[in-house]
């Protein structure tokens, strides 16, 4: 098994960046997901550390041996294409033996284990068809098993289940974690699906811009965020960001309501904000209790039924909308107005001018 | 009412197109029923009679004599030989050769493509003219071919165009010379089709460039490669101009190959019509038949 | 802990690790050197004929070859005229009196020749003009027509006609020529342009049906079916619409034909003796006339190699479809 490292690894097509230099110690065994949004360098940070792509500058170590320069082959990786990439002309199982039967190996030692990974894939009854007749959800499963077939030291996935339907990417998800967790093989695993993310992640590297915003197990990255950025991207929906004014202790938010924050975070904003300052409030969805008292009042602009509870955008004024989550109990008006609190231990502040998280003191 | 006027409009329209499409279409069957076919069966007819055309009289039937005395005749088993000494000669040479040089020339440098379409001019030249000018180049005496060999420290004084086996083994070299681009172009058309993220794969599997190279790329052109030598090897039988720029079957009938045999039989000396139509047809059919047997594989090939 | 060669230079574009290797760099530029000598080698009998075209007559049959010579437009001069011998005492004599003279009188006289005329080889030259300019035409119209209709709409047994009509291209020339020379020689169209464009443009028309077709299927019938919505006939919706879509194609499929109906040999020499005989077949006869006159013969040559060698780049992205009949195309 192994160790991934990133040491200001650096990609630069002509003169743009595609990923700024970039650390990154990735432990034995862990899972780990690049996130961001198209193009943010997320999938050529995968390819980097493959060898598939070469980089600009920096290093990339494996178990602590650099092998920046190496041949993909040279690495002991395996690699999941979000195509899959399988090889058309060939069988299902001599798919999955390519990579053995590139290394020689003995003719009886392939036969068991394609006949072992195919179990545990349940593709056993697909060995003898060709890729291109098989649906999108066995094609990727023919995939996994080629890269499991070998036992590598490492697991690159780019969007595996990207070209998938929904329902069924979920399954895979599923399978693709329980896989995890049997192998405890160290996994990088590219995806621009943030529930696919937290939901799979030992850890989540956020990438936006071709650089690293946040690196973070996903409680961190959901309850912490580091910047706007962050706070946005992740959850779904994204955190509450509301510009407000910080005057004496109390924020005043668009529309006129006043929220006193928490005593930690008085001295927090006095400290670092200084008097008369506007900052960034931030708030999940569900930080929100509504309440009979007003402490944040809001009009309700839409109600969005969830299932579980109820998702309710809120006009703060023309121009701001909060959205909260209630419980699905109550039923709400259109244009009702609502009171509602904020969980404190929820709340977040971020600077408006660096976008940066304010760190409680 | 008005559903009954526009129905009748569409077929009335339905009724234009088909004549539209007989119009445009038969024009160019009629052209080719009357050059082609007619001549074909024509020919059939012509290879079952004694005829001359400078006899003045007309054909007699005589069943299958002329096939008779035809592949019982030795030197017409030799001419099939040489013809087809000199299509698996010039196909396999053409094949390797072009697959060689495609190999080469799949990666793209700077003024690659001026040099791949320089390669390529010679498959574009008349093949008479070629073979005309290739003799110039043969010449023992003032010919460039034995004189650049000499510069490799080989003195020559060989006259190609002379001696029975080199004046094959010419023939050939001159269609290889002509020929090797265009199956070039095809594998190269086939190498550049293989998606890249084949490579990569491989590559991430540990396969070394020559297992990459015997199961992707080869499996992967193999379709192109089939067509493009089902090409050259009907070509090759049909092969005529090329021969007779170079060396008119020569010397002797060294270089005989079986059409210039039946243009021989058919134009020249006694026009032995109806012999060089029976002769004629035993090539169709040994064209149709090798043409029949690629198909098969290419049919395969593809299935894959 | 080792660290990059720090000499290395940036690789600021998409490629493999293994590509930027030194040995990989190696390899590509040997590999580049190697098809740079290739495409030279392949091209010295090119050169060649290009260089033999501008010999003189004694400096074409030097021996060893000579490399470097004086050019001469004797080749060229020496294949489209007629000449009578005079003595050199004779044609200086001549070029002293006559003021007048055209530039290529001088050469010729210069070599004791005195040109009288035009040579046959410029009649074949204007036949070879005409039979496959007129038959290029005819097998494009039909072809462009026919490859339209297969390409837009249901033909019963489409896919039978069309094997069939590229089958007739696969018959040896040789298997057809004895009954059409035999049927032309009663219908009188035997050595005649008439009759050897007949059989170019058949010759040629299989193929440009199958060309034209795969320009026209790459044409989306949306295109059309507008105009059809907006109130065109079909007739119309074909040449507003389709036509000027397909001009790259039919100019391709035009020039490929030109191309072979200049360089055919084996109808022109069994349908024709001297008054519709095209260039091709005359080339060698050259070779008969006063001893073997190869400036002439690679002049000759020259008429074939520079049409080529324009239409080769001009075409070099429709190359391969051309030379499959339109089945590979890239």
């Amino acid at each position: 098994m192994a160790t991934i490292e990133l040491r200001d690894v650096v990609k630069k097509f002509g003169d743009k960046y595609a990923v700024k230099p970039m650390n990154m110690t990735i432990q034995d065994g862990e899972f780990v997901v690049l996130l961001g949004p198209s193009g943010c360098g997320k999938t050529t940070t995968l390819r980097m550390i493959s060898g598939l792509e070469a980089v600009s500058s920096g290093n990339i170590f494996l178990n602590g041996k650099d092998v920046t320069w190496a041949h993909p082959s040279a690495r002991d990786i395996a690699y999941v294409f979000q195509f899959y990439a399988l090889y058309p002309h060939l069988t299902v199982r001599d798919n999955i033996a390519f990579p053995l039967q590139a290394q020689a190996v003995k003719r009886d030692v392939i036969e068991r284990r394609v006949k072992d990974v195919s179990n545990l894939l349940k593709i056993k009854h697909l060995l003898k068809r060709r890729p291109g007749g098989l649906s999108g959800g066995d094609q990727q499963r023919v995939a996994l098993a080629r890269a499991l077939v070998r036992h590598p030291a490492a697991f690159l996935m780019d969007e595996p289940l990207g070209a998938l339907d929904a329902d069924f990417r979920e399954t895979m998800r599923a399978e693709i974690k329980a896989l995890h967790v049997a192998q405890k093989a160290t996994t990088v695993y590219v995806t621009h699906d943030q529930i696919e993310a937290m939901a799979m992640g030992d850890r989540i590297v956020v990438m936006s811009n071709a650089s690293v915003q946040q690196i973070g197990t996903p409680a961190e990255v959901y309850h912490s965020p580091t910047n706007l950025f962050v706070a946005n991207f992740i959850g779904s929906p994204g955190m509450n960001l509301v510009k407000c004014h910080y005057q004496g202790g109390k924020l005043t938010l668009p529309g006129g309501s006043v929220y006193v924050p928490a005593e930690g975070w008085q001295k927090t904003l006095d400290h670092q904000l200084g008097d008369n300052q506007t900052v960034v409030l931030g708030f999940r969805p569900e930080a929100a209790r509504v309440s009979g008292e007003p402490k944040i009042s809001a009009d309700v602009f839409l109600v969005e039924m969830n299932g579980s509870n109820v998702l309710l955008d809120l006009h703060l004024d023309d121009d701001n909308i909060v959205r909260i989550r209630t419980n699905r109990g109550v039923n709400y008006g259109l244009g009702d107005t609502i009171n509602f609190d904020l969980d404190p231990q929820m709340v977040r502040f971020f600077n408006p001018s660096t976008e940066a998280a304010l760190v409680m003191e | 009412m008005a559903n009954i006027l526009s129905s009748g409009k569409i077929g009335k329209k339905h009724l234009s197109e088909r004549g539209l499409v007989n119009l445009f279409i038969w024009p160019t069957l009629i052209l080719l029923i009357l050059v082609n076919i007619f001549p074909l069966f024509y020919s059939i007819f012509l290879s079952f009679n004694n005829y001359s055309v400078i006899g003045n009289k007309l054909p007699i039937w005589v069943g299958f004599q002329n096939f008779k005395d035809l592949l019982t005749n030795e030197q017409v088993w030799n001419y099939f030989a040489i013809t087809g000494r000199y299509a698996l000669l010039s196909v396999v040479l053409q094949t390797v050769l072009g697959f060689g040089l495609a190999m080469l020339i799949r990666e793209k440098f700077k003024g690659s493509g001026i040099i791949t379409t320089l390669i390529l001019i010679p498959m574009m030249l008349s093949p008479v003219v070629v073979g005309l000018f290739w003799k110039l180049m043969f010449n023992p005496g003032y010919g460039i071919f034995n004189y650049l060999i000499s510069w490799l420290g080989i003195p020559l004084t060989t006259d190609w165009l002379a001696k029975g086996d080199l004046a094959l083994w010419a023939i050939v070299l001159v269609d290889v010379w002509m020929w090797t681009p265009f199956v070039m172009l095809l594998v190269l058309s086939g190498l550049s089709a293989i998606p890249e993220y084949l490579y990569e794969a491989a590559a991430i599997d540990r396969a070394s460039s020559w297992f990459q190279f015997w199961h992707i790329t080869l499996p992967q052109v193999a379709p192109l490669v089939l067509i493009a030598v089902l090409f050259r090897s009907i070509e090759a039988f049909k092969s005529f101009d090329l021969a007779m720029g170079l060396t008119g079957g020569g010397p002797g009938a060294a270089t005989r190959l079986i059409s210039i045999d039946i243009y021989t039989r058919a134009f020249l000396g006694q026009f032995k019509t109806g012999q060089a139509s029976a002769l004629a047809v035993i090539v169709l059919v040994v064209i149709i038949a090798i043409s029949n047997l690629y198909i098969t594989a290419l049919n395969k090939a593809k299935e894959s | 802990m080792n660290t990059p060669k720090s000499k290395r230079p940036e690789v600021n574009y998409a490629t493999r690790v293994d590509k930027v290797t030194f040995k990989s760099k190696l390899t590509r530029n040997l590999k580049a050197i190697l098809t740079v000598i290739i495409a030279f080698i392949v091209l010295i009998p090119v050169f060649w004929m290009a260089a033999t075209s501008l010999k003189s007559r004694a400096d074409a049959v030097a021996a060893p070859p000579k490399v470097i010579f004086e050019p001469s437009m004797e080749g060229f001069i020496g294949l489209l005229t007629q000449r009578r011998q005079v003595t050199a005492a004779q044609g200086l004599e001549e070029i002293k009196q006559d003021p007048n003279l055209k530039w290529y009188d001088r050469v010729m006289l210069n070599r004791g020749q005195q040109i009288v005329g035009k040579s046959e080889y410029v009649g074949y030259l204007k036949n070879s003009a005409i039979t496959a300019g007129i038959s290029t035409i005819l097998s494009v119209l039909f072809g462009l027509f026919s490859a339209y209709a297969f390409s837009r709409f249901k033909v019963a047994g489409k896919g039978d006609l069309l094997f069939f009509i590229l089958s007739t291209r696969m018959l040896p020339p040789i298997v057809v020529t004895i009954p059409i020379f035999l049927l032309y020689r009663q219908l009188g169209l035997y050595d005649t342009t008439f009759g050897l464009i007949i059989l170019y443009t058949v010759f040629n028309l299989s193929f440009s049906v199958w060309l034209m077709q795969g320009f026209i299927d790459e044409i989306p019938r949306e295109y059309e079916e507008a105009a059809l919505v907006d109130g065109y006939s079909r007739l119309q919706a074909f040449f507003k619409i389709v036509l000027p879509q397909t001009i790259t194609g039919l100019a391709a499929t035009t020039v490929f034909c030109l191309i072979f109906a200049w360089n055919e040999y084996a109808f022109a020499v069994m349908l024709t003796a001297q008054k519709a005989r095209t260039a091709p077949p005359s080339i060698p006869s050259v070779l008969g006339t006063g001893g073997i006159e190869w400036a002439q013969i690679a002049a000759g040559a020259m008429g074939f190699l520079i049409p080529v060698a324009i239409v080769t780049f001009a075409l070099r992205n429709y190359l391969l479809r051309g030379v499959t009949f339109g089945a590979v195309r890239r």
